[in-house]
């Protein structure tokens, strides 16, 4: 199977949230970056089906010149290799825009499947591979826990709402975004990382590409949100804290 | 002149058919010593050489054989009866050195001590004594492993019965030389026994463990550089121990020198718990290893001799190596084994790989955010080290997320202010690397020490104090691989710099001190948290303690693995520190502090209270710090 | 018609968080505006369901190829029934599972991008939406021709009375309905779903779990458990436990949360009894919505907890379940 797995890297999870000047987007200046988990799980199950089925697993992703770390990091987990869509503008795109610069690097490859996460940490959208699909023609499904290779394409199991799941059947190639936590995830090793050295890592500038730019959507500010995350301590009787905790379970934290 | 004995009967003549006889067998027996002998050291010279191994400095090598070896010091110290009785067959055989040639040369008429003679008698009295002493140590020891069997010995060894016996036979044979009076049939009959007892015993050397007779010597030598030091890996192609061709001199020196004593299984907490693990089978396994398979093969060490189970169930604690008499390093071969298995990607366990995704993304081992640290600083009003201060108080994980720890921070930093101390606590700290070094995770560890090692040079961080004995360790010693740390120490060296100045709170609570592994064995600090602990009662020893400590079971990385099989670690220790009576238990680590706060309260209501040595010295502060 | 609100069903009902979506709508335009949208095979009681509500129509989307959910299926007929309410400047959905899957191909056919997961709706519009899971939020501005393809998230809009004073239409009667068909061929809808199943009751998954009620030392002795049970069950949660009540064998193994034990991220975990040690919050700190009970009020559980309640469980558990079991009438 030759596999495309789209990743994105995105700020470290404990970023310090400092707005930029323009108000357009966070400080990136002292950001450490990260493998957006969500991808990582799309990767282990590419993993995990190339060393069932044999094959290919190319990593793809767009941005500028620090991508290179995640991807690097992509290829000592056991990517075959790599194409890095350099591209310093990412943020001026909107989701179909990005789309579209994935697109053009993965036509060429004619890949049997395309694996991406669920949505991104930062911007978490969840649109990317859904709109992949559409632009390349293929079928797609998405909140992908586990793919099984069957002699008419794919079956796969899809996580639904309040705890259910549904499997669906599909045709290769096709195009699916990977839900968190269907997999263990594996770890860097040393070796891993020796090895990626010798594996081909192509970086195609996003000019070269052609893909259409010009936003439907734009992010036009960024704010602090009012309520920040603080312990409530709810007092009163039992019966009156009971009271209280249920009405913010309902309204105020939506999880009733 | 005082002569205790008669004079040794010594052959005056031999025929040409006997010298023809005595070269023959010589022959035959170094012929077969070297036929076992050979292979081995061959197997030995021609791996790897070790990356990091210094001769010099010399002296610390010196003084460790002449206490070790000459004195038997460790033999005896450990095992007193066995080792009494080992230390009189050692120092016999050196004693006998000069008898064995002289025995050699006779038969060629090169004797050249005189059993008339003045220097001869004395001489030949001098290994007399050893003689007898030699004679009754063996036969304690054959006692100890035939009719007493005690299980770190493990199966009977018909060898080592054989060679006992023999040993038997030639102090008994040189002793009966001193009773023949007449020249004649006896003495020439006694001469051949004991030569032929003499080439026997040399043919079997190789053979059996008494190998160690060649090799120990070179093995504590060489051994005696530092404790549990992990050599650092050579080249790209090294993952750590993954087969024999990753095997190096000093590992297989060391894994044909073990003399199966048991004393490293013996003192295991592992193996006292009913896990897999047994540092000797491991050692052994190396050498069954070597023996089949050779020191340049592919095949697996984590396989046929030796389990991957077995390997990562080890703590780290250093008891095995310390113990052992002969200068095995069991630490850096467990660390090994597990480099060969984590750095290329064969160790397959959720927890392990938990943690190590914890800290590839993240700042410390507990997948904690780091947001949870920002609050933890701010709420305590904490200083911030910004280099004007003198001292870095490094808070580590557990420090920094756990909230007993943090409690265990706080009341050192009252401590700290109340002696006036210049210091800071850092904006950010990234884990120091220990567990994932102890797991084998090298890949992980030098991202870690690189990171650290420029974060502190860039906060211009000169001093380091810290709750925790495994930050103290890998800070000094593992980053030295990449870098220069700063110095460091554990906030008992520092606090009993200031001893005096601190509180004494006699209330004659009896306090128990549990001597944390990698502050005991792996850094030889015993006395400073006594005298810190000393400040708030009255200390009792536990059954084993300083160098004997046995260990709380969280270390080499264990602490972050799932469930253990067997008895816990934890519990087996905490057990022994309440059954000292003692109303405190003063823990100087925070990993320690954490196993035994659940070990504690799994035994229900009624136990000891489970303090940290800077908690005890705070209790005495007055209130308004 | 500016705006055609998508509906979805659950059960043969339009799910509640359609009508949020409504309530969301009307930043956009007036009711009457409204055209909701239903889809499937046999839409009629749906439909209907949709006409006493203050909509401007009712657009039943029916092809027997609806009858299940595909995204081929629904982008297609969407598509179609967009292009042929050309008046359309907003397409509404409720942010759920199902519109992921499919409204981004839909706007992607229609060279448009969807603003999903919507908490807010400003003059302009400028749409808001969180970024970096929540720690910030971002406002969004649609540009060019072509419809705006808008998801709204569940409870985002307004509370619950909101909703229900929806069902008191003034005065006007029931919405007219149309009836839209899609020109669909089975070759079309590439995906061929199963129906929907749940994992086997039997396995502990906490990992899976929405909600975890977990037990700690406080609960005292295994035979308080029920207490903890009754709670559970009305929250329909998972029951957990810290390390030492799993010791103590008061709960198997399995149940065990914490640094030895599994690694939860529900949506809603209660900590009852529990003190807060940091093996057992390395197992649950995850979880989005973390409520403690706990009678020391210094326990750490309290710092990483969004809501506590400082008290003796033995009395406040029961309460909570009471009103829980009250709140879901």
């Amino acid at each position: 199977m030759k596999i495309v797995v789209a990743i994105k890297q995105v700020p470290d999870r404990d970023a310090p949230v400092r707005i930029a000047a323009n108000a357009k987007w966070i400080e990136e200046r002292e950001l450490q970056w990260a493998m957006n988990e969500p991808d990582a799980y799309a990767l282990e199950e590419a993993l995990q089906l190339k060393e069932k089925h044999g094959g290919e697993v190319i990593v793809l992703s767009a941005g500028p010149e620090r991508v290179g770390s995640t991807i690097r990091e992509a290829l000592a987990k056991g990517a075959d290799r790599a194409i890095h869509i350099v591209c310093d503008d990412l943020g001026s795109r909107d989701a179909l825009g990005v789309a579209r610069l994935l697109a053009e690097a993965i036509r060429p490859e004619n890949p049997d499947l395309v694996l991406t996460g669920l949505q991104s940490e930062d911007l978490g959208l969840g649109q990317t591979g859904v709109i992949l699909a559409e632009l390349l023609g293929l079928p797609h499904a998405t909140l992908i826990l586990h793919v099984e290779k069957t002699d008419a394409g794919l079956k796969v199991k899809r996580e639904l709402e309040e705890g259910w799941f549904q499997s669906i059947e599909m045709p290769l190639p096709a195009v699916l975004t990977m839900q968190s936590g269907g997999n263990k995830l594996r770890y860097a090793t040393l070796m891993g990382i020796k090895r990626a050295k010798t594996k081909e890592l192509r970086a195609v500038n996003a000019a070269e590409l052609g893909a259409e730019a010009a936003p439907v959507v734009t992010l036009e500010q960024i704010a602090v949100p009012k309520k920040q995350k603080s312990t409530q301590i709810l007092g009163g009787s039992a019966k009156e804290a009971a009271a209280a905790l249920v009405e913010k379970l309902k309204t105020e934290a939506r999880v009733l | 002149m005082m002569t205790l004995l008669p004079i040794l009967g010594e052959p005056r003549h031999f025929a040409l058919w006997e010298r023809g006889l005595f070269v023959g067998l010589v022959a035959a027996s170094v012929y077969g010593f070297w036929r076992r002998f050979g292979p081995i050291l061959g197997n030995i010279l021609q791996s790897k050489k070790d990356p990091d191994f210094r001769l010099f400095p010399i002296g610390k090598r010196v003084w460790d054989f002449a206490w070790e070896v000459l004195l038997q010091a460790k033999v005896i110290r450990e095992r007193p009866l066995a080792g009494v009785a080992h230390a009189l067959v050692f120092w016999a055989f050196c004693a006998f050195a000069l008898v064995t040639l002289n025995h050699c040369a006779v038969i060629f008429g090169l004797g050249f001590l005189d059993p008339a003679g003045r220097a001869g008698r004395l001489y030949f009295d001098f290994a007399a004594v050893f003689a007898i002493g030699c004679a009754a140590g063996i036969v304690v020891l054959f006692v100890r492993r035939f009719l007493v069997r005690p299980k770190w010995l493990g199966e009977l060894s018909w060898g080592s019965g054989l060679v006992a016996l023999l040993i038997f036979a030639l102090m008994s044979t040189y002793l009966a030389a001193f009773f023949v009076t007449e020249p004649g049939s006896a003495v020439q009959a006694l001469w051949w026994a004991h030569t032929l007892t003499l080439l026997a015993f040399l043919l079997l050397i190789p053979h059996t463990k008494h190998l160690h007779l060649v090799l120990s010597p070179f093995t504590v030598f060489f051994s005696r550089g530092e404790f549990a030091h992990i050599p650092p890996l050579s080249g790209d192609e090294d993952f750590g121990l993954v087969a024999g061709r990753d095997l190096t001199r000093l590992v297989n020196l060391q894994a044909y020198s073990c003399v199966e004593c048991g004393r490293c299984m013996e003192h295991c907490p592992a193996n006292a718990t009913g896990k897999q693990l047994n540092p000797k089978e491991i050692i052994l396994g190396l050498r069954g290893y070597l023996n089949e398979f050779g020191p340049r093969s592919e095949e697996l060490l984590l396989g046929k001799y030796n389990t991957q189970e077995a390997a990562f169930e080890c703590t780290t604690c250093g008891a095995c190596e310390f113990q052992c008499p002969v200068g095995i390093e069991h630490v850096p071969i467990l660390v090994g084994l597990r480099r060969g298995a984590v750095n290329t990607g064969t160790w397959e366990n959720d927890y392990g790989a938990k943690l190590f995704l914890a800290l590839e993304r993240g700042s410390n081992s507990l997948g904690m955010s780091t947001t949870e640290r920002d609050k933890f600083l701010e709420k305590h009003e904490l200083p911030i080290f910004d280099g004007t201060q003198e001292y870095c108080l490094w808070l580590g994980c557990i420090g920094a997320y756990d909230p007993r720890g943090r409690e265990i921070v706080l009341a050192l930093v009252r401590v700290m202010r109340h002696l006036g101390a210049s210091f800071g606590v850092l904006r950010k700290e990234k884990c120091t690397g220990d567990p994932v070094r102890r797991l084998g995770n090298d890949l992980l560890f030098q991202q870690l020490a690189e990171a650290n090692l420029e974060a502190l040079a860039q906060n211009r961080v000169k001093k380091i104090i810290t709750i925790c004995p495994h930050c103290v360790r890998t800070i000094q010693e593992d980053w030295k691989e990449f870098g220069t740390p700063p110095e460091v120490e554990h906030h008992s060296e520092f606090l009993a710099r200031f001893a005096s100045q601190l509180p004494s709170v006699q209330n004659q609570e009896k306090i128990v001190f549990h001597d944390p592994c990698y502050l005991g064995r792996y850094r030889n600090v015993y006395d400073e948290p006594r005298q810190i602990a000393a400040l708030a009662g009255d200390l009792v020893e536990a059954p084993r303690s300083r160098e004997r400590s046995f260990c709380c079971g969280a270390g080499g990385g264990l602490a972050f693995l799932g469930e253990e099989k067997g008895d816990r670690v934890s519990q087996v220790r905490a057990a022994e520190l309440v059954a000292t009576g003692a109303g405190v238990v003063a823990a100087a680590c925070p990993f320690c502090n954490t196993m035994f706060r659940d070990a504690l309260a799994a035994r229900g209501e009624g136990v000891p209270e489970l303090l940290d040595i800077a908690q005890l010295v705070a209790r005495g502060l007055p209130e308004e710090q | 018609m500016s705006v055609l609100l998508v509906l979805e069903e659950s059960g043969g009902k339009i799910k509640r968080a359609s009508w949020e979506a409504l309530v969301a709508a009307s930043k956009l335009g007036p009711a009457q505006d409204v055209s909701a949208v239903v889809i499937g095979a046999q839409t009629e009681a749906l439909a209907a369901e949709a006409a006493a509500k203050p909509v401007g129509k009712v657009v039943r989307v029916e092809h027997p190829l609806l009858a299940l959910y595909t995204a081929d299926g629904f982008s297609i007929a969407l598509h179609q029934l967009i292009q042929n309410q050309s008046s359309t400047k907003w397409v509404v959905f409720p942010h759920t599972y199902q519109v992921r899957d499919y409204a981004p191909a839909l706007a992607c056919r229609m060279g448009q991008v969807l603003i999903g997961d919507v908490t807010g709706i400003e003059d302009g519009p400028i749409f808001t939406r969180q970024l970096l899971q929540g720690r910030l939020n971002g406002s969004y501005r649609h540009s060019g021709n072509g419809p705006c393809f808008v998801s709204v998230q569940a409870g985002a809009f307004r509370p619950d009375s909101n909703i229900d004073a929806l069902d008191a239409n003034p005065g006007a009667g029931p919405a007219p309905i149309e009836v839209f068909a899609p020109m669909l061929e089975a070759a079309q809808i590439r995906t061929k779903p199963s129906e929907p199943f749940r994992e086997s009751a039997q396995a502990v998954d906490l990992g899976s779990a929405q909600r975890i009620v977990s037990v700690g030392r406080g609960i005292k002795g295994a035979e308080n458990l029920p207490l903890i049970e009754a709670l559970a069950g009305a929250l329909g949660a998972e029951l957990a436990a810290s390390r030492p009540i799993c010791d103590n064998g008061w709960l198997p193994m399995e149940r065990q949360v914490g640094s030895s034990g599994q690694t939860v991220a529900p949506k809603l975990y209660l900590a009852v009894g529990i003190s807060g040690a940091i093996q057992h919050l390395v197992g649950m700190k995850g979880s989005q919505c973390i409520v403690a009970i706990n009678k020391d009020p210094d326990a750490p559980i309290f710092e990483v907890a969004d809501y506590g309640i400082v008290g003796d469980l033995f009395d406040v558990v029961p309460a909570l379940t009471e009103a829980v079991k009250a709140a879901k009438q």
